[in-house]
């Protein structure tokens, strides 16, 4: 074969290769924008496993996470539709959980402070179902990641439930039951975010020995406010 | 039409894979490790992007054939033949159309973005525009010269 038939033959499977990526990319485009929405999709609940092995060993009772003897409380008063509230639950807490929650010098008890939306005191009161058995925190957790945007509607029966499922509650007849019973719980701790003077999510507070009862906080930004503050409550 | 002589070329081809290996590694084992690619100005995206299921194709970090492609890239550049430079640029457009995969996903799915893929598809861009002016330019050509 000869310089200028290599060339053209080169010059075909170049263009062949071409068409072909194409056709991969636009392909796959097309499958993945099929399923289009991110979060909020009750067919596809993610993460489960990751937030099961995060809390993995440490203590749960109803919606507090950590020893129960922690010298240090940490309250935070979130909303489940709440972005920035996911973005603490994955940006900034993490570390604390998986040092000073799992080595027992604080726990974290989360209530509800409802302010977003009519699906936001079902998904509260969903969370609080699941802590009755133990897996409160697996749903709060859980529900961050999967959460869509706020108010559109995703937060019906069928995301909650497929939450609660993932979440690894493993009474779902009573924890159906429970969510209607603990309504009026979301609204009494609602009520007392709103007498700490809160006004948006998530906010937080603290007790420990170095406090005068319970201190607010505010929203910290960072992890290392967080871990002063647990060290100033100690 | 004047092309950069293929010596250039090659060059060029060589430091920008050795910078895409760099990039990928990088990821690679962060990754690895459990923890994801720290962002630039403390953005949060990489995180996120790590974090999702997108992140792996049949369990494997796609950032490990992120390093295996530039690694392919940078062998590329060392030989002067048909070969090298179809493979080249075989290899940098699957990058590229992956890359441009990829980023639809960071922007419409995850909505999130990571400065360190975007990093690599600006890498892998302009490994594709550098090895199809190569192909094109030097391609059937056992001889260096411009066409």
């Amino acid at each position: 074969m000869n310089d200028g038939e290599r060339r053209t033959k080169l010059m075909q499977l170049a263009s062949g290769a071409v068409f072909l990526a194409i056709v991969v990319v636009v392909a796959l485009i097309v499958l993945n924008s099929s399923n289009s929405d991110s979060g909020g999709d009750a067919e596809s609940i993610e993460g489960a496993a990751e937030v099961s092995s995060s809390l993995r060993g440490i203590p749960q009772d109803e919606m507090t996470l950590g020893d129960p003897k922690a010298k240090v409380e940490l309250v935070e008063f979130g909303d489940l539709q709440c972005p920035v509230c996911k973005g603490f639950a994955e940006e900034i807490l993490p570390p604390i959980i998986e040092n000073q929650v799992k080595n027992g010098e604080v726990k974290i008890d989360f209530r509800n402070f409802t302010i977003i939306g009519p699906q936001s005191v079902d998904a509260a009161a969903a969370a609080l179902a699941a802590g009755a058995q133990g897996r409160g925190w697996n749903y709060v957790e859980l529900f961050y990641k999967n959460q869509g945007a706020e108010n559109s509607g995703y937060a019906d029966d069928a995301f909650l439930e497929a939450v609660a499922k993932a979440a690894g509650v493993k009474d779902l007849a009573k924890w159906n039951e429970d969510r209607k019973l603990l309504r009026p719980q979301v609204e009494e701790t609602t009520t007392e975010a709103q007498q700490l003077g809160f006004n948006g999510t998530p906010s937080f507070a603290i007790n420990g020995p170095g406090t005068q009862g319970l201190e607010t906080l505010g929203t910290p930004d960072s992890t290392g406010a967080f871990e002063e503050a647990i060290e100033g409550a100690g | 039409m004047n092309y950069p002589s293929e010596d250039i070329l090659r060059r060029a081809i060589a430091f920008v894979a050795a910078l895409g290996v760099g990039v990928a590694t990088y990821i690679a084992i962060v990754e690895s490790g459990g923890g994801s690619p720290v962002c630039l100005a403390g953005g949060t995206g990489c995180r996120t992007v790590a974090e999702s299921s997108y992140s792996h194709v049949a369990g494997v970090n796609v950032a490990i054939f992120g390093v295996i492609g530039y690694l392919l890239l940078l062998a590329t550049a060392f030989f002067a033949n048909d070969l090298a430079r179809f493979g080249g640029f075989a290899v940098s457009l699957g990058g590229f159309g992956y890359s441009i995969f990829l980023t639809y996903i960071e922007i419409f799915k995850i909505e999130a973005i990571c400065q360190w893929c975007v990093a690599s598809a600006v890498l892998m861009t302009i490994l594709f525009l550098l090895n199809a002016t190569r192909l094109v330019a030097y391609g059937g050509n056992e001889l260096q010269e411009a066409r």
